[in-house]
């Protein structure tokens, strides 16, 4: 019997790795989270900054030939309308879900493991989001004018016709940013005061001062802090299924077979959790190593993470496999070709490729060793981040390129400046967090101390393991 | 503290003595109904087997639920779910009973689905899925779920007995391995429930969703019940002392999560098939959206969301038990409504025409369900008493 004398029956708990690895204290906490900020930044950063900031230029130069040129140098045509601009736009948009969810919902649900990623999982959020946001913009064709959008009166008679989801859509994702701009900046301002406290330099000093509002600390700062941050995780809850509600209302509410399926909205909001929590295990693997951040990204998190990884990823396969049986069961015959066409149709290899990296690759995730290894879990996420980008694909251009009439049909691929756009935005992604990391605190200090204390009991109980 | 309890003396957590005299109504009430059924059979069989169905589906929903319920609870752990595990755990033992309770559906096949009938084979789409619909496959496949749903819920009440006899700490993490691919495997197994059960009352019509839909409200019904079956027990001995408001909190917390998620699920199906507007998808919703049928419409969106909704959100009414287990009352009674506008526009009839026999056969399977359920719960233990979270669960206030 593993009950010893001495230690209560809490010692008969199966052992889990700690959130925080023992022998932390507050202060060594702010030491080693604000010296990645306040250090001197290490080469390497210089080169990644660089090499992502060199993709951003050429977004740039993509987005001005389009300004210029037009959207003919896209791959677009008839019948397929609708390339790149809404498979990366929804790429995006669902990697921009795990922030949220990993702060707001996690929060409501008291799983404090969440502390060491939610601050960089919502930066991160916010990239996304950004780059997200890009597409629909250029996608309209004359960008100047996007704010026809938006219902407001003009002496044109322009109203949005409201019965249409992209019109939602535009309400959806800005209201979605706001509130993960706020959510994500009200967390930030204790952390702020930290770092004016801390900061040498005076111009540091004075932006940290700046950013903190004059945060002192006081127990009604806190009070009211705790308040405020509960509201907009509550607020923030719903807004993370709606984004992606409305994203999949986009598709099925028309006619077309591929996109007119019921069971897209859950399945496009587990699509973007996973989306989102690869890009998070993306990320999170190559800083805790870069900056030795191991002691608070432990294996705890990896675990976890894997595992919501693998609960997602089984809803995903679960809406493949109800689309395929539905085609098959409703006896409509569009239907039924609709699948045929994408397991054997011209497309076949990149559906091939996504059952590979959506439905086979984290089945991995069964066995606790792989989640507990950070190389495996990494190489499974990058999977799962090309997979959900085939998944758009193949969902936006195997169900257009051939519809019901055959005399229409037609073939689709990118082009040279669909790809630098791309590309482009996956640098300007990779910039934006190499700043954040440099200006700004990558983990919660102050919700980061909030658990130490309680970590140094723990130890004990959990060592005759 | 720290010796595991011996089981077979002194057992702090004694099912109350009441729980006899309730089994008791329930056999009772079972009697009566079924006795009932029995002339309701002989006087009009063709209702009879329409309202079986629904009465069935309605009680094999609880114990469904709770099984999913109790698999999530294993895969996330948490106060909340250790108090009432073994409710969770006495419900899930009655799938067999359930299963035999299925026979009369096969009886009635004829009766309840067209596919079934000797007309169908004139009829160019039904011939097409007949593959899929036919009698003899139906009947394998129903009873193909019936017996994994049981054996998942055997292995884990297993499990939880050898927990409370060997308080081996390793048990949590076997519990943990059978739960993960058994919640995966319930809501596989019970799409396709749902397409032979509810969604081929009506042959021609499909929708992806509608296995969520199912599944998620069986979630819902499982969760009404323990509900009320934990107020009940919080007023007596043993557990009045254990019960506190907080762990009321949480089951609130649930439910209104999954009134939300039901919602969402009836909203979206409902949004996309409209706007469609396809012959072949929105007959079914134009069925219910006329006649009588558009106010049983319009109850299901009043009292199986908005009002347990806006309930639900207050902090008070979730800590208070008596008010949350009236809340689920509704809630369960909405649930019956619920399938009931599943499955009766599709059987044809004229109007509403609700009939005595829906409440009779509600009662038949009910009363013998609840009797089997209470029998279970009074088998054991009310709590898993060497589950090593306990101690942490019931100082959690």
């Amino acid at each position: 019997m593993k009950a010893s004398e001495g230690i209560e029956t809490s010692g008969r708990k199966p052992s889990r790795p700690p959130v925080v690895a023992p022998g932390h204290s507050p202060g060594s906490v702010t030491d080693q989270i604000t010296a990645v900020v306040l250090d001197r930044a290490p080469r390497w950063w210089w080169v990644a900054f660089g090499i992502s900031f060199a993709l951003v230029m050429l977004l740039l130069r993509a987005l001005t030939k389009l300004l210029f040129e037009g959207t003919g140098i896209w791959g677009l045509n008839i019948p397929v309308g609708w390339g790149f601009a809404i498979i990366n736009f929804v790429w995006w948009i669902g990697i921009g879900h795990a922030g949220t969810l990993i702060s707001a919902i996690l929060l409501l649900a008291r799983q404090e493991w969440r502390t060491s990623i939610n601050r960089f999982a919502e930066a991160m959020t916010l990239f996304a989001v950004a780059c997200a946001g890009i597409f629909p913009l250029i996608h309209v064709g004359r960008p100047w004018l996007a704010y026809w959008l938006l219902p407001y009166p003009n002496t044109m008679d322009l109203w949005p016709q409201f019965r249409s989801p992209l019109v939602w859509d535009v309400f959806a994702v800005s209201t979605y940013a706001t509130v993960s701009l706020l959510f994500w900046y009200v967390g930030l301002i204790p952390d702020m005061a930290t770092l004016r406290d801390r900061a040498e330099g005076k111009f540091a000093k004075v932006a940290y001062g700046f950013l903190s509002m004059g945060w002192r600390g006081s127990a009604t700062h806190w009070h009211n802090y705790e308040t405020a941050y509960l509201l907009l995780a509550g607020l923030a809850t719903p807004l993370v299924v709606s984004v992606h509600t409305v994203v999949s209302f986009d598709f099925a509410v028309g006619q077309l077979p591929g996109w007119h399926a019921t069971i897209f909205p859950p399945y496009f909001v587990a699509g973007a959790i996973f989306a989102g929590f690869a890009m998070v295990i993306t990320l999170a693997i190559p800083l805790r190593a870069a900056f030795g951040l191991k002691d608070f990204i432990t294996t705890r998190h990896l675990q976890n993470m894997g595992k919501i990884l693998l609960a997602t990823g089984l809803i995903v396969a679960y809406g493949y496999l109800v689309e395929i049986f539905m085609a098959w069961y409703s006896g409509n015959w569009y239907e039924q070709f609709m699948i045929l066409n994408r397991i054997q149709g011209p497309y076949q290899k990149q559906w091939m490729a996504l059952l590979l990296c959506n439905v086979l690759a984290p089945q991995l995730l069964w066995f606790r060793r792989v989640r507990s290894s950070p190389v495996l879990l990494f190489m499974v996420a990058m999977f799962v981040n090309v997979g959900m980008w085939l998944e758009r694909f193949v969902i936006v251009v195997t169900s257009l390129h051939r519809d019901f009439l055959p005399s229409s049909w037609g073939m689709y691929s990118g082009t040279f400046w669909d790809w630098a756009t791309f590309i482009g935005t996956i640098g300007l992604f990779l910039a934006l967090l190499f700043l954040f990391i440099r200006f700004l605190p990558m983990i919660s200090i102050f919700e980061m101390k909030t658990i130490v204390p309680k970590q140094v009991p723990n130890t004990a109980e959990e060592a005759p393991e | 503290m720290s010796a595991p309890h011996s089981n077979a003396h002194s057992n702090p957590y004694e099912p109350p003595s009441d729980l006899e005299r309730l089994q008791r109504h329930g056999w009772t009430l079972g009697a009566v109904g079924v006795a009932a059924c029995l002339v309701g059979w002989i006087l009009d069989s063709n209702q009879f087997f329409h309202s079986y169905l629904v009465a069935w589906l309605f009680w094999l929903g609880i114990a469904l639920g709770s099984l999913a319920i109790l698999m999530l609870h294993h895969l996330t752990g948490g106060a909340w779910g250790l108090m009432v595990r073994r409710t969770l755990e006495a419900a899930t033992r009655t799938l067999p009973a359930l299963a035999i309770l299925f026979l009369p559906i096969l009886l009635g096949m004829q009766e309840i689905f067209p596919w079934a009938r000797p007309e169908a084979a004139t009829d160019e789409l039904i011939q097409q899925k007949a593959a899929y619909l036919n009698p003899a496959a139906f009947t394998l496949r129903g009873f193909f779920y019936l017996a994994i749903w049981s054996l998942f819920a055997f292995i884990l009440s297993w499990l939880s007995l050898r927990q409370d006899r060997t308080a081996d700490p390793g048990l949590i993490r076997r519990m943990q391995a059978v739960a993960a691919p058994g919640l995966a495997i319930y809501c596989l197994l019970a799409t396709f429930a749902s397409v032979d059960w509810l969604m081929s009352l009506d042959p021609h019509w499909y929708s992806s969703l509608f296995g969520v839909y199912f599944f998620v409200g069986q979630g819902l019904s499982a969760l009404a019940f323990l509900i009320v079956i934990a107020v009940y027990l919080s007023q007596r001995q043993p557990m009045d002392s254990l019960f506190t408001p907080l762990h009321f909190h949480d089951y609130g917390k649930l439910m209104l999560a999954f009134v939300m998620i039901w919602a969402y699920i009836a909203f979206s199906q409902l949004l996309i098939i409209w706007s469609g507007n396809l012959p072949e998808e929105v007959g079914w919703y134009l069925e219910r959206s006329h006649g009588i049928w558009k106010y049983v419409s319009i109850l299901l969106a009043l009292f199986h969301f908005l009002l347990p909704f806006l309930l639900l959100l207050s902090r008070d009414l979730k800590r208070n038990a008596k008010l949350l287990s009236k809340v689920a009352v509704l809630v369960l009674f909405m649930r019956w409504v619920d399938l009931y506008w599943l499955a009766a526009p599709s059987f044809g009839h004229e109007g509403l025409s609700f009939h005595w026999l829906d409440l009779a056969t509600v009662v038949g399977i009910g009363g013998i369900w609840f009797a089997l359920f209470v029998g279970q719960l009074r088998s054991r233990p009310l709590l898993p008493i060497n589950d090593p979270y306990l101690e942490e669960a019931l100082a959690d206030d």
